[in-house]
């Protein structure tokens, strides 16, 4: 007779054994399993067929870059300071924070939002850096118990978000980063910030469109649409401190431009960790293969390889092939890499959930 | 181009990158902010195929959901754009 317990084994077993067949674009690495995803004869998928080419890109970068540095002269010294630099810890915030210092003598707050699961070492980096560098750093820590409930409910799947935003990130992840870049527009409308900055890679977002003014009415919609969910679940109370309230549409003029300076900084990986180690930053040994600073995202990924039978880092990656940032085969190992089983261990007794193994 | 290719073009730019699946259905009113099938990094992927498939610039001051909440207001507002191009053309 056959045990529940040796059927779901098998069942888990089949399913690993699936995901590894899995069929992948020729050309970057997005999996048959990816939505929306069509190869032609080839085996070269639609978004690769989509995406701009090296000529575009750089004359965007070149626009980007223009329209940054008169963007610049116009709101220099208007306000507390003059960007709010989102500083995760990671190599790409701190790249951006450096380089923003250093070659554009902007005044930065640098901003870090702590979801309990920032690894030590990118604490340390940030201490080290945010005094070598001289920049006034504020770092935000969530309520736990709120955090717990946010990433519980994220990781169990409780349909917060539509289908399409697995496509982007883990559920858990597209959370953190929607009370991350809240409370940062906030702080930005409170302190008369013109504008703010995170560190997103081409393959995050369309670097295309990386310099663009916050509008109050399309804010409002994308608030109460990111934070319902949220609200249902923790009460409005809870979740008050992290969104937007009535005062600050009161000051529209006073919504920050979006930068994405990666927009207008040639992307490579490889000498983004030169320039950051060479400024003292360590990579942290704690998390995983796509994060340097966030421990959370080992569990995040082991959960959204279940769910959505991707990785979540596979758009990322993908983006970078294509942009011949990163090679494929390198890619391929990140997506490969399964992170710390310790380190999800540690993650899932934080929060206070079963220990959490992935069936890949 | 008509009406109803831009309209068809928006819908279908919208199912494929954003709804993916072909059993949910988009009505031309449906608003993509409320829903969150369009969150503030998708607005910048929107912002982007406008205007490389229809060669227009969208201005900050038009990144407003009466231009962009829906696929009618979508659609409206890239009739305005070609026909406000074709009459500084000509």
């Amino acid at each position: 007779m056959t045990s529940i317990l040796s059927v779901s084994t098998i069942e888990m077993a089949n399913e690993a054994e699936q995901t590894a067949k899995l069929r992948l674009c020729t050309r970057c690495v997005l999996p048959e399993t990816f939505p929306g995803i069509v190869f032609d004869d080839e085996g070269v998928c639609n978004y690769c067929h989509r995406a701009l080419v090296e000529e575009k890109l750089a004359a965007q970068r070149d626009v980007s870059r223009a329209k940054f540095e008169q963007l610049l002269e116009e709101v220099r010294g208007r306000g507390t300071y003059d960007v709010l630099v989102g500083w995760s810890g990671g190599k790409d915030s701190t790249y951006i924070l450096a380089r923003l210092l250093k070659e554009f003598q902007v005044r930065v707050l640098a901003f870090t939002f702590d979801n309990g699961f920032v690894s030590k070492q990118a604490f340390r980096n940030m201490e080290k850096l945010s005094d070598s560098l001289g920049v006034d750093h504020l770092i935000y820590k969530g309520r736990f118990d709120v955090m717990q409930r946010v990433f519980n409910s994220s990781a169990q799947g409780d349909e917060l978000y539509p289908k399409s935003a697995l496509g982007r990130a883990s559920n858990i992840c597209t959370s953190c980063m929607g009370i991350a870049k809240s409370l940062a527009l906030r702080l930005c409308i409170e302190k008369n910030i013109p504008m703010t900055a995170f560190g997103w890679t081409p393959g995050q977002v369309p670097l295309a469109s990386g310099i663009f003014k916050s509008n109050p009415q399309m804010i409002r919609k994308m608030q109460d649409a990111a934070s319902g969910p949220m609200r249902r679940l923790v009460g409005d109370e809870a979740v008050r401190p992290y969104f937007l309230e009535e005062e600050h549409y009161e000051k529209p003029e006073r919504f920050p431009y979006n930068i994405s300076p990666l927009a207008f900084m040639v992307y490579d990986e490889t000498k983004v960790y030169e320039y950051v180690q060479d400024l003292g930053w360590k990579r942290p040994k704690d998390t995983d293969a796509n994060s340097t600073n966030c421990l959370l995202n080992s569990y995040a990924i082991n959960i959204h390889l279940d769910q959505a039978h991707f990785h979540p880092y596979v758009a990322e990656l993908a983006g970078l092939v294509r942009e011949g940032r990163m090679e494929r085969e390198e890619a391929l190992k990140r997506i490969d890499a399964m992170p710390s089983q310790q380190v999800v261990d540690f993650v899932t007794d934080r929060l206070g959930v079963p220990r959490y193994k992935s069936t890949r | 181009m008509t009406r109803s290719d831009v309209e068809f073009q928006v819908h279908e730019f919208l199912m494929s990158n954003f709804i993916f699946d072909p059993a949910v259905s988009l009505g031309p009113d449906d608003s993509l902010l409320e829903s969150d099938i369009v969150d503030s990094t998708g607005v910048l992927e929107v912002i982007m195929w406008l205007e490389t498939t229809y060669n227009i610039k969208v201005e900050d001051s038009e990144v407003l959901p009466e231009n962009l909440d829906s696929v009618r207001y979508m659609t409206n507002f890239i009739l305005r754009k070609l026909d406000a191009d074709v009459a500084i053309a000509s």
